[in-house]
């Protein structure tokens, strides 16, 4: 355990160190009361109207939970590695072969299923019909209910 | 040399606890800690240098000879600056965040063997502040824990930036963990520790020959700077504080001296990847010395600090020369490049290691399984087209 003192040493130091920050900041900063505006969110100037987004794309919480089965595989893969060369070999292999396909396969899987796809879409989707140029641009001269007509 | 191969910890401690030792801890904690902040203060000197050379430009000159004292002064400026908490913000986790920012960033450096084991007065110590049996596992440990300072500090402003620069920034650390997890294991595998003063030793028998970037092939290696780059959030990774779009990330609310807590942090990461990249892959301090009183303890040290040192010049380059990726690009990356490669990687290097005709083997079904990938990826961005494609809901607010 006495391998761990110096960095307990370390992590006492860098709390006083962050501590005595924030001290020295709060002895030598400005202790005016801020405005209202000062303590509002940050929105480039604009007054913020809406509240911050509750909900996020499900894709966020899909790499999460992803990432805690490559997570968990790097868990078992360390404690493999350290042993590998001096105990394991040609049995540590297959063992090793057979978790890392079963984790691979569940991946395709995944990929397959689109669960890491983030990109835009590279087929646009199809425009809607009922709106063409037609129907959105008011052509000026030409045909019944253009501007040159009602003006005349 | 190999006695101390098989010794496990630090030499310091083989005696005991006494007064002494303690002192010597002590001393070796606040030389570290100097060094470090010292090195923060430089490294942000050389990197708004570096970058102004590369756009050229002149860049901080006023403060100090050639400008060498300007983050010192612009630190001192921070300390006068109003320290606000907005009105939205969660204050206890507003001020929690930046300690889980920058403890971690201190801690990380503790592994680092900066040079070969010394002896002064009769001690002999490791030039390393710590050498846990389970070093590299701490390191990932402290990797993992900076994770919390971004996303709380996001979480906690209240406001609509930070949040999403929070969840981005988590996203992208938690996918490039598992990337640098894996390419990491290759080394572990290779030396048989999780020790980064023995995975040094390991690769100190041959210059060059023996460095795991050499043996192992490129390719962990390259995978693990990647990963680092993005871990750290360096550009061309720099989703989290696209200032472009997101203002200024997750550290938009920030001000005064928690915000040159976060910036010290990050820089700190930096030096401390890059010195973690030079000890797992380019053997530390390892390179010709001179047996020579005193310069064959000098010499390694010098080594390693130049090696750090190009790295971090490296790190600075690509902010240069690189433009920032979109974020499915980053995800892409890290998810169905990196990822898959470093694991298939490890299996090749496992069987090499046990018998060159299981390489052969393993090699085929690595091929076959790359291809189902490959199917995998394109039926899923089939997959998300048709879904995008179909006719969306009404969007109710």
């Amino acid at each position: 355990m006495e391998d761990y003192l110096p960095i307990f040493v370390l992590l006492v130091l860098g709390i006083l160190f962050a501590s005595l920050s924030f001290v020295g900041s709060a002895l030598l900063a400005p202790r005016k009361k801020p405005t209202s505006a000062k303590l509002a969110p940050y929105e480039c100037g604009i007054i913020p109207d809406r509240e911050p987004p509750q909900r996020f794309p499900v894709r966020f919480y899909l790499v999460a939970m992803i990432f805690i089965i490559f997570d968990i595989e790097i868990v078992f893969l360390y404690p493999f590695a350290v042993i590998y060369r001096q105990f394991l070999g040609a049995f540590g292999l297959v063992e090793v072969l057979v978790f890392a396909g079963v984790v691979l396969v569940s991946f395709v899987y995944l990929v397959s299923n689109g669960a890491l796809s983030w990109g835009p879409a590279r087929h646009l989707r199809p425009a809607q019909p009922e709106r063409t140029s037609a129907s959105t641009i008011s052509r000026v001269g030409s045909g019944p209910g253009s501007g040159a007509d009602r003006a005349a | 040399m190999t006695g101390h191969l098989l010794a496990a910890g630090d030499p310091l401690f083989d005696h005991g606890l006494n007064f002494l030792v303690i002192l010597i801890v002590i001393i070796k904690v606040l030389v570290v800690f100097g060094a470090l902040m010292t090195a923060v203060m430089l490294m942000i000197w050389f990197e708004r240098k570096v970058i102004s050379d590369m756009q050229a430009r002149i860049g901080p000159n006023r403060a100090g000879p050639y400008g060498l004292l300007q983050s010192l002064a612009d630190g001192i400026k921070l300390f006068f600056k109003e320290d606000l908490i907005p009105d939205r913000a969660d204050r206890f986790v507003f001020k929690l965040a930046p300690y889980l920012s920058i403890l971690p960033a201190f801690l990380a450096f503790a592994i680092v063997p900066v040079g070969h084991p010394v002896t002064i007065g009769g001690h002999h110590f490791d030039l390393q502040l710590a050498d846990p049996p389970v070093g590299i596992l701490f390191l990932l440990a402290m990797s993992s824990i900076s994770v919390y300072g971004v996303m709380l500090a996001g979480w906690s402003s209240g406001s609509k930036y930070p949040l999403l620069g929070a969840v981005r920034a988590s996203a992208q650390m938690i996918s490039y963990e598992a990337a640098l997890g894996l390419s990491v294991v290759t080394v572990v595998l290779a030396s048989g520790t999780l020790s980064t003063a023995r995975l040094v030793a390991d690769q100190s028998h041959i210059f060059l020959a023996s460095w795991n970037m050499v043996r192992l092939g490129v390719v962990p290696f390259a995978i693990f700077f990647i990963a680092v780059t993005a871990e750290t959030n360096r550009p061309p990774f720099d989703m989290v504080e696209a200032d472009t779009e997101l203002v200024g990330g997750f550290v938009t609310e920030y001000s005064s001296i928690r915000f040159a807590l976060f910036f010290m942090a990050e820089f700190m990461n930096t030096i401390t990847m890059s010195a973690v990249v030079v000890t797992l892959f380019l053997g530390g301090p390892d390179g010709p010395t001179p047996h020579i009183y005193l310069l064959q303890e000098i010499v390694p040290v010098l080594w390693f600090v130049g090696k750090t040192l190009a790295f971090l010049f490296v790190a600075v380059w690509l902010r240069g020369a690189l433009p920032r990726l979109r974020y499915d690009q980053l995800m892409d990356l890290g998810w169905k490049v990196l990822i898959p490669v470093s694991l298939g990687w490890l299996l090749l290097v496992a069987s090499v290691m046990a018998w060159h005709w299981w390489a052969l083997a393993v090699l085929a079904g690595l091929v076959l399984v790359g291809v189902g990938l490959g199917r995998g990826f394109r039926v899923g961005a089939l997959r998300q087209d048709d879904a995008a494609a179909a006719p969306q809901p009404e969007v109710t607010r």
